[in-house]
């Protein structure tokens, strides 16, 4: 009788497990369909999309042609990197297939965030698999640990821009379960080795490695503290060379706009505004993959994905850096999406060894557990709810969600003051500058801009790299970097400024005006603005010399923003 | 191999240098804020938070960390 009892709850229970996971797969699913959707049309659209990306672009340009993009800033063209040149030299390769155009860095980071979501899967399938267990739950896991990273709305946003930080993430990630893996009975050295080669990449990918180098080192020091050393003087050894020899045959440009020009302003409060909102919106695998640390550091070894987790809040703790932003967390989400689903798996482990009942229900704390594990990711999915509002498919699913008018700039009375249009996408972080699906508009509004760049012969000053680009022109200048070491000193201003004075330019066009000041205020003096032109949510500003013989808008007779 | 102990020992040396280190910062005037700054009671919290898990640490003994 009271195995009946017991087994018809247990039959019920397991359905509504099945139920829930179907749901939970589902959820996740469909995030990836609205970030392949995301990704798809960014690389159609051939400006930038986020300021900085030209500029990538420009740095494997530059590669291509046998140059450095380390140079002094204070002579023509004023251009120089301020990033490794890791990412930059991996889009070379894809130059000859598509051009100087923004698509090539664009499916790089998009292909690293893929494989980064792949590594995620495998590491937590292979530590949590047991033949004993559920199997469902050993391919649940995995799959909403991996699906789990792309459905961030922080990773949704950075993943397919030409930007450095995903193929980052995805040389750190390789690099712990790498690492992770050292003492492998056979393979042991292999990874280790494999490892310390992905840190090294990580490293020539962008600056902020250093945590994860720290965080792997620490890992093998706590268990092989002679190679530990080893490791890390091997690599300090062979990172430290590629550095010197980078900065010799640059003549000391790299340590400049490499290190010198990232020392900018802290802002504590962007610090804890960021954490508080990637907490917010990645609340589960946080306190998952937090717990998880604790746990290990009182009652069990500390693993290296549990001591990566709290090594990537140092990275975030660096958010509040001038320049720095949300994509300072993505790392955080790897570590914690993989931490997460290995801690829902030792809790599975455990409740398998104790095998508790709840003396209240003739159920098994292992079969509820199968329920609990999707539920725990439902509750998760909607805290990071980002999707268009447009379109016929996410029209009418935005309007079910009732978030159809919740957009990231607002719209009509409530649009953000620094935006000329409203964009269609909702997302869960609330103000964002990416994400949002481009439009006709957009396309029409890059073109006209574009037929003021063909309109003039000379060199322009843009403050995006993709005008210049894509209108074969030299690329001058990299706005941020030269703010950046204006802020620290470090930028004799005077042959731009002269530039400026002398109206070398034929055209100048602003976004942001980031610009150091005394460069703003010479382009205020010797340049009139011509035309606004929205695109993207943004007004572009034209601006043409003041005493240049065409006085007037070439473009005059078209129609202006949208 | 490195034991709780050990590791407790090493977060309660890191935790008393960063807290020395974020109070010296006011010896050598390089803080924005007179007194305390914001960033500074914060790293004396971390600090103070470190010196306890390490403790916590030092009386786990032996076992592998």
């Amino acid at each position: 009788m009271a195995t009946t009892m017991k087994a018809t709850p247990s039959r019920a229970l397991r359905s509504l497990a099945i139920l829930l996971a179907i749901l939970a797969v589902v959820a996740y699913v469909s995030y990836l369909a609205i970030y392949v959707n995301y990704a798809v049309e960014l690389f159609r659209w051939p400006f930038d999309y986020d300021q900085g990306e030209g500029f990538e672009l420009y740095d494997a340009i530059l590669y291509g042609q046998g140059e450095w993009p380390y140079r002094d800033n204070a002579t023509f063209p004023f251009y120089a990197s301020n990033y490794p040149p890791l990412f930059h030299l991996l889009i070379v390769p894809l130059l000859p297939i598509f051009g100087p155009r923004l698509i090539a860095g664009r499916l790089l980071s998009f292909v690293a965030t893929l494989i980064t979501a792949t590594t995620i899967f495998i590491v937590v399938r292979r530590n949590i698999r047991d033949p004993d267990q559920d199997r469902m739950t050993d391919w649940l896991l995995p799959t909403l640990s991996g699906l789990g990273f792309l459905a961030s709305n922080y990773v949704y946003q950075i993943g397919p821009l030409s930007r450095m930080h995903m193929t980052l993430v995805m040389f750190e990630t390789l690099a712990i379960a790498f690492i992770a893996e050292f003492e492998h009975p056979k393979y042991g050295t292999r990874n280790l080795i494999l490892g310390l080669t992905m840190l090294f990449c990580a490293g020539y990918a962008k600056q902020t490695a250093v945590f994860t180098v720290a965080a792997a080192l620490s890992y093998v020091f706590l268990r092989d503290i002679k190679k530990s050393i080893i490791s890390g003087a091997s690599l300090a050894v062979v990172a430290g060379s590629v550095f010197w020899l980078i900065n010799v045959a640059t003549d000391g440009a790299w340590w400049i706009n490499i290190i010198q020009a990232n020392v900018n302003a802290f802002d504590y409060r962007q610090t804890l505004f960021l954490f508080k909102q990637w907490l917010r919106l990645h609340t589960l695998f946080a306190i998952l993959a937090a717990g998880f640390f604790v746990y290990e550091l009182f009652w069990d070894r500390l693993s290296a994905y549990s001591l990566w987790f709290f090594f990537a809040l140092g990275v975030g703790a660096l958010s509040g850096k001038w320049g720095a932003g949300f994509g300072y967390f993505t790392t955080a989400i790897a570590a914690a999406c993989l931490a997460s689903g290995l801690a829902l798996g030792r809790l599975r482990q455990k409740v398998e060894e104790a095998r508790p009942q709840i003396t209240s229900l003739p159920l098994s704390a292992r079969s509820l557990l199968v329920a609990v594990i999707p539920l725990l990711y439902l509750f998760q999915a909607p805290r990071m709810l980002h999707l268009p509002t447009s379109g016929p498919v996410f029209e009418p699913i935005s309007r079910v969600l009732r978030v159809q008018d919740d957009l990231v700039y607002g719209k009509g009375d409530t649009l953000a003051s620094t935006h000329c249009a409203p964009v269609e996408y909702h997302d869960a972080m609330g103000y964002t500058q990416l994400g949002h699906p481009l439009t006709s508009k957009d396309h029409a509004a890059g073109a006209k801009i574009m037929t003021y760049v063909w309109s003039v012969e000379g060199p322009i000053l843009s403050e995006e790299a993709m005008f210049s680009i894509l209108a074969e022109k030299p690329v001058v200048t990299n706005p941020t970097q030269l703010l950046n070491l204006y802020n620290n000193g470090l930028l004799d201003t005077s042959e731009i400024i002269d530039h400026v004075n002398r109206q070398a330019f034929d055209l100048v066009i602003f976004r942001a005006q980031f610009y150091p000041p005394p460069v703003l205020q010479a382009i205020g003096q010797n340049y009139r603005p011509v035309d606004h032109i929205c695109m993207n949510g943004f007004y572009y500003h034209i601006l043409r010399p003041s005493n240049g013989s065409d006085s007037g808008s070439p473009l005059s007779e078209l129609p202006s923003g949208r | 191999m490195v034991t709780k102990r050990q590791l407790g020992i090493f977060v309660i040396t890191l935790s008393i240098a960063g807290i020395l280190g974020v109070v010296a910062v006011d010896i050598f005037d390089a803080g924005q804020w007179s007194g305390l700054g914001p960033l500074q009671q914060g790293g004396i919290g971390l600090g103070l938070g470190g010196i306890l898990v390490g403790m916590i640490l030092v009386r786990l003994g032996d076992r592998p960390a």
